[in-house]
């Protein structure tokens, strides 16, 4: 049966979640349309204990809220309802932002104004009561997604004595291969959205960007309770918080789920709803991409696996060109930021071609340095980080000849303000951070 | 014949033979090896059995040797060895075990040893030694007590090491060089001692009498040495392949075997690529005059590869082509003077003093360029930016990488460039960045961007073949293909169809020709097989290839949906089946073609934006698929070609965003994806890489439910060609499928389905002898198939009224048109053919009668079907 157009949709209901044997089902609709059913499955899940079930049913109820905004923006109707019940105000705030903000750029693209439809029902009711201490087991989930943060951050851990499990959702053999590479124990969540999406597709349905990164977030939040873990450690840096482009008078930032401001709030509400002992931090907060980067090159195990590619990411291919589609901004910010860090040999190895050397490449790289381009809607470093590492590269013999560091040099350099181009204040760490006490020796490495 | 008969005489010749590691671990291996060496006794013949250590025992030994401080794990791998050759003592069935015993008791000794701790070079090596020094002991016991009377040797009685300049001391005592000369009083020495002798590879002793290495591919350099110093009448170094090969077997499974080389091109060969062989062992053999076989212990049958001396007459031919992958190239632009003095001496002082070794150079008026290996001393430090430094004081650097260099081998390569025009073509695309060819006439060297690398080396052996550059069927030169020795099951032995069919298709012949015949159950077979794959969920046949009406009629049963790329052929194709299943995929189309495409239901797919932009209402409402240009063509022949900026087919990827946006603007859902890069392709990986690539493009679309990732795929077209490996492919894609199980995934092949199905049927008219060449003319030429003037293509070509007779002319088969080209099979082997005689060609099945034309007015081949 041919579904209706989800954009003449009247109210995006969030109909139910529960839990069975290491399976949730979060169910949505769009009016009286059929249940939309997304499965996440947690692989040999543990029975739950009876002194966390209060705590995983309220961080299951966060899932289903979340991980609502894929079919939400399928329509994006003038009315949100919560068929169990309207949302404390803590609650209501943080799903609002998350929605406003993380489908910011869909908005965007789509030429939408979402700031009238997006409210989330809220009751009068007083704030839930504090949440307890658990007594969740000292020890850490790390999601890892392929690229280069997280392993950043698996080398960190393990350098520090952390008792950790890598995780990963969704079915990626590129992924997999980067966790059997940690050395680190694994556990592999699956998540099928709702066939009836693509069906909605076709009827006409948005599309666009949605806060990926607050879903996961989410889901290792139920999955910390469901195994037993106090910390989840994400490997969102600094640039991360800093906004793509300003439209409608508002900043839109790609990765506004990975900035601090999500985190926060997602942290602080974790803490006050679930439990008081469990910790929701990126280990890579106070770090640029640049200084991501630097720690990223001391390791050699991940060159042959890893990839930060959004093109190519889910496929494991034997030579580098199967990992680095070497077209889009991810490839070539990678490249360039490891490029000041990394022997030319090595750096070549992994990308298999030297996109600095390849004048069709121009475009892409002068986005990276906001020259005559804005940021590129990606998970990129800040422009003045792509500038201070050209900048290094045009100093160096053996990259200053190579065709897009020469122009860098005869045409973008003379343009640019010379006192804020050095690389090294750019690797300090700087700015907040929420890395618990147990894990905070591992910011000495920074240094 | 007793013992006596077969006693060596008091100057009898020496023979020298080698095994390896896996030659030795096993006693059925060692049997082997006692029936090499009775062989050669019962010959006559003097023998030296030199071996390597039991397999992975080096490995540990070297493990050993770098614990150092590590007391315990030092002393955990010495019970392991101890324990792997205690396991092949009871496996040779051995009584005395007073020899083994002693060794076993050096290795323990030394593992403890106080030098230990600090790893010195002179106890590493000692330690390494003790891997084929425990090995031929084993030997020395079990070839005796097979009843041949085996004397054991130890090798560092006879090679004496000498340090060569600038050698450091690891390289004095881990990777050592052993000066060799005949030495007849040695020779007689041993002479009377015995008749077989068994000693170690990889070791000899220094000026101060100390156990020494000799590094990588030790153990053939030793049995190089010993020939050397023996003057032995043979060195045989025995493995688990036949020999060398024109290329590396495992990207190139026709390969062929190289029969003879003379010294010169087996170090070319072995230093650019080939593993079988160290290239240090060559060096001594050459300088005594000895000649070196490499064979395949389990095929003793086959002579393997010989190497000798250069033979004079023999017609220069490519011998074999490789590459080396992870290839650094440094370009230093002369900065200075004209002509300045020095330059090339201040260069080279800075590679020196980073000690890197440069291998090609290439040098223009102002700039020389240069190659380094890769080594780990490049990736993992900061030497090549320290060079780069260095080197920017007296030149403009500039580092190119990563590359990778494909070298040609072959004595006489000068007098063979006519040849090579053809396989030099395959570099059209490419970025070559550096061309040498060595003064010594010998190799050829191209250096190229190793993105762009891939592939290449098959697709110029194939060329070589082709061309003839590399003369594949002179059996003085080359052995049979690697596919047919060690990979028989890959290609096809069923017979061909045509042949169980010959009678039906003799009396065919007798009513008319020329005539086009298929084999309706070849095409039902095709497209079975294309249908018992799992992960494409719908198959269109691309009707362009045979739009004969039965065989059209075979595929539609068969579930096909058909892929037309005019309105002709969706005419016909909507006689068969109903319009869901037709797909319309024309070029550069006239807006009303796709107007009546649409109007009919038909899918279409669009490969520019100038329909969009032009004729949007055409398309409002509608769905379409858009064709993209992934960039990389591929295929058999440039013809073929159908991606990359310089072919006509798909919608640049910069233009995609511009796409999408027209489609918006006039309501038109992008519901595919679709390119297609080539035809003829045997490579499964390239399907993988379109799929992977479309899928990952899908994803910026909101709408795709379809990704086609189009047809190429290949049918040899020799016999010894690997076949498509369907399973392969299957896994291939099904990997990707799940990895995005939202799209749908079309494939659309032609060829695949009808090319075996067709034959060609055509009678000799005239034969016709001039100088060298002798030509059979037949009834029909390009005007019926044109893809061997078209493509170059090779298609098989026999004489079906003498089928099975000696094929002993060879002939240049063409055909009546009036044009140079009209030649439809060269230098073919058939057996003499007369007036009348009815000739086929094979695999006609596919763009033969559909390209067919009226050129000379001559009516092509007319179709019919068995």
């Amino acid at each position: 049966m041919p579904l209706s157009d989800p954009r003449k949709a009247e109210v995006f209901r969030f109909v139910r979640a529960d839990y069975a044997d290491g399976e949730a089902r979060l169910v949505y609709a769009f009016d009286d349309d059929l249940e939309l059913v997304e499965r996440i499955v947690f692989p040999q899940a543990p029975a739950l204990l009876p002194e966390r079930a209060a705590a995983f049913t309220t961080a299951l109820k966060l899932l289903h809220l979340i991980a609502g905004v894929s079919y939400y923006k399928a329509g994006v109707p003038r009315q949100i309802r919560i068929d169990h019940g309207a949302l404390d105000a803590q609650t209501a705030e943080l799903l609002d932002a998350l929605y406003l903000h993380g489908l910011g750029e869909f908005a965007y693209q789509n030429g939408l104004d979402l700031s009238e439809c997006i409210h989330f029902p809220r009751a009068g009711t007083a704030a839930p009561a504090p949440a307890p201490v658990l007594g969740l087991p000292t020890r850490s989930l790390l999601p890892v997604g392929g690229g280069k943060d997280s392993l950043v951050s698996a080398e960190l851990l393990k350098q520090h004595g952390e008792n950790t499990t890598a995780v990963w959702v969704g079915n990626s053999p590129l992924i997999a291969a980067c966790v059997a590479a940690t050395g680190l124990p694994g556990l592999n969540i699956t998540r099928q959205l709702a066939p009836e999406l693509f069906e909605y597709n076709k009827a006409g349905a948005w599309n666009g960007h949605i806060p990926v990164t607050a879903i996961n977030s989410a889901i290792l939040v139920v999955a910390a309770l469901l195994y037993g873990y106090d910390t989840v450690v994400f490997s969102n840096e600094r640039s991360a918080s800093s906004a793509t482009l300003e439209y409608d008078g508002r900043a839109v930032n790609h990765q506004w789920s990975k900035g601090w401001e999500f985190e926060q709030m997602l942290a602080a509400w974790v803490r006050a709803q679930v439990a008081a002992d469990l910790n929701y931090c990126s280990l890579l907060r106070p770090l640029s991409e640049l200084a991501v980067t630097r720690l990223f090159a001391r390791e050699l195990r991940y060159d042959a696996v890893f990839s930060s590619c959004n093109r190519n990411f889910r496929i494991l291919g034997p030579r580098p060109v199967d990992r680095w589609c070497g077209q889009c901004p991810k490839c070539h910010f990678v490249f360039l930021a490891l490029a000041p860090f990394v022997p030319k040999p090595r750096l070549l190895n992994i990308f298999g071609r030297n996109l600095l050397d390849d004048e069709s490449q121009q475009q892409g790289f002068d986005a990276l340095l906001e020259f005559r381009e804005h940021k590129p809607f990606e998970c990129v470093g800040e422009g003045r980080e792509s500038r201070a590492a050209l900048q290094a590269l045009s100093q160096r013999p053996e990259w200053r000849e190579d065709a897009l560091v020469a122009r860098f040099r005869s045409v973008v350099l003379p343009q640019l303000d010379a006192t804020e181009l050095a690389l090294e204040p750019l690797l300090q760490p700087a700015g907040p951070h929420a890395v618990p006490p147990r894990l905070a020796g591992i910011l000495d490495a920074y240094r | 014949m007793n013992s006596l008969d077969s006693a060596p005489r008091a100057h009898a010749g020496w023979i020298v033979i080698k095994f390896g590691g896996t030659s030795v671990s096993t006693r059925p291996r060692w049997d082997t090896i006692c029936r090499i060496a009775r062989d050669w006794h019962a010959q006559g013949k003097r023998v030296l059995i030199v071996v390597s250590a039991l397999s992975g025992i080096t490995d540990k030994l070297k493990a050993v040797a770098e614990a150092a401080g590590d007391r315990v794990r030092r002393e955990a791998l010495q019970v392991e060895i101890h324990a792997r050759h205690e396991a092949m003592f009871t496996e040779l069935g051995l009584a005395d075990r007073a020899t083994l015993d002693y060794w076993l008791s050096r290795l323990a000794a030394l593992a403890v040893d106080a030098r230990a701790e600090t790893s010195q070079l002179a106890w590493q090596a000692e330690v390494l030694a003790l891997g084929e020094q425990l090995s031929s002991t084993l030997g020395q016991a079990y070839l005796s007590a097979q009843g041949l009377a085996t004397r054991w040797l130890d090798a560092r009685e006879h090679l004496l090491a000498q340090a060569l300049p600038n050698q450091n001391a690891w390289g004095c005592y881990l990777s050592a060089s052993v000066p060799t000369a005949p030495d007849a009083a040695l020779a007689a020495a041993l002479a009377k001692q015995g008749e077989v002798f068994i000693t170690q590879g990889f070791m000899a002793r220094n000026t101060a009498g100390e156990t020494v290495i000799l590094g990588r591919g030790g153990s053939d350099t030793s049995a190089a040495y010993f020939g050397a110093l023996l003057k032995a009448e043979k060195v045989e170094i025995w493995t688990d392949v036949a020999g060398m090969f024109s290329a590396n077997p495992r990207i190139v499974p026709a390969a062929r075997l190289l029969s003879r080389l003379d010294y010169e091109e087996a170090q070319e060969i072995a230093t650019t690529g080939a593993k079988v062989l160290h290239p240090r062992c060559l060096n001594p053999v050459r300088e005594a005059s000895v000649p070196l076989a490499v064979r395949d212990t389990n095929r003793p049958e086959l002579a393997g590869t010989e190497i000798g001396a250069s033979v004079a007459a023999a017609a220069p031919s490519v011998k074999a082509v490789s590459e080396r992958r992870g290839i650094t190239l440094i370009s230093m632009e002369s900065i200075g003077m004209w002509q300045q003095v020095g330059f090339l001496a201040d260069v080279f002082e800075r590679f020196k003093r980073h000690g890197l070794s440069i291998d090609l150079i290439s040098s223009a008026e102002t700039n020389v360029t240069v190659s380094l290996d890769p080594s780990e001393n490049l990736v993992n430090s900061d030497v090549l930016s320290a060079l780069a430094a260095d080197l920017a004081e007296v030149c403009r650097v500039k580092v190119i990488a990563p590359c990778t260099a494909v070298t040609l081998v072959g004595r006489g390569m000068r007098s063979l460039l006519p040849r090579l025009a053809g396989v030099l073509a395959e570099f059209d695309l490419l970025r070559v960045h550096l061309v040498s060819q060595s003064s010594n006439n010998l190799n050829l060297t191209i250096v190229v961007d190793e993105a762009a690398a891939t592939g290449l080396v098959p697709t110029l052996h194939a060329a070589l073949i082709k061309t003839e550059a590399l003369r594949a069927e002179d059996p003085a030169v080359f052995g049979p293909a690697w596919s047919e020795l060690y990979a028989a099951a890959t290609h096809n032995t069923e017979p061909p169809w045509w042949l169980t069919r010959r009678e039906e298709l003799l009396e065919l012949g007798a009513q008319a020709t020329p005539r086009y015949v298929y084999d309706l159950a070849t095409v039902r077979e095709r497209a079975r097989r294309l249908r018992a794959l799992s992960a494409p969920d719908r198959w269109f046949y691309a009707l362009k290839a045979n739009s004969q009406r039965d065989v059209l009629q075979v595929i539609a049963a068969q579930g096909f949906g058909l892929e037309c790329v005019s309105p002709g052929e969706l005419d016909i194709a909507a006689e068969l089946v109903p319009a869901e299943r037709l797909l319309f995929t024309p070029n550069f189309a006239a807006q009303p073609e796709y107007a009546a495409a649409l109007a009919r239901g038909a899918r279409v797919t669009l490969d520019n934006l100038h329909p969009l932009q032009h004729w949007g209402e055409t398309f409002r409402g509608h769905e379409v698929i858009l064709r993209v240009d992934l960039g990389a063509g591929r295929g058999h022949h440039d013809k073929v070609r159908t991606g990359g900026a310089g072919s006509k087919f798909g919608l640049s990827l910069d233009q995609i965003e511009e796409f999408r946006q027209l489609a918006r603007r006039h309501d038109v859902a992008v519901i595919g994806l679709h390119a297609h890069l080539g035809s003829g392709i045997l490579d499964v990986g390239h399907w993988r890489e379109v799929y992977s690539q479309l899928a990952a493009l899908a994803q910026r679309f909101t709408r795709i439910e379809a990704i086609n990732i189009g047809g190429g795929l290949g049918v040899p077209s020799r016999a010894d060609e690997a076949q498509l490996d369907l399973d392969a492919l299957d896994a291939c894609l099904a990997e990707i499928k799940q990895a995005y199980p939202q799209f749908q995934l079309w494939m659309e092949p032609g060829r695949y389905l009808v090319a075996e199905a067709g034959v060609l049927l055509a009678r000799v008219n005239q034969v016709k002898r001039k100088g060298e060449y002798c030509y059979a003319g037949v009834d029909t030429g390009m005007n019926s198939l044109i893809r061997p003037a078209l493509y170059d293509a090779w298609h098989e070509i026999v004489n079906l009224s003498r089928y099975g007779e000696p094929a002993d002319t060879l002939y240049q088969i063409v055909g009546p048109i009036c044009e140079s080209g009209d030649v439809l099979g060269s230098n073919r082997r058939l057996p003499e053919c007369r007036e009348g005689d009815l000739l086929l060609i094979a695999q006609a099945g596919a763009y033969g009668a559909t390209m067919a034309s009226q050129y000379n007015l001559r009516i092509p081949a007319g179709e019919s079907v068995v």
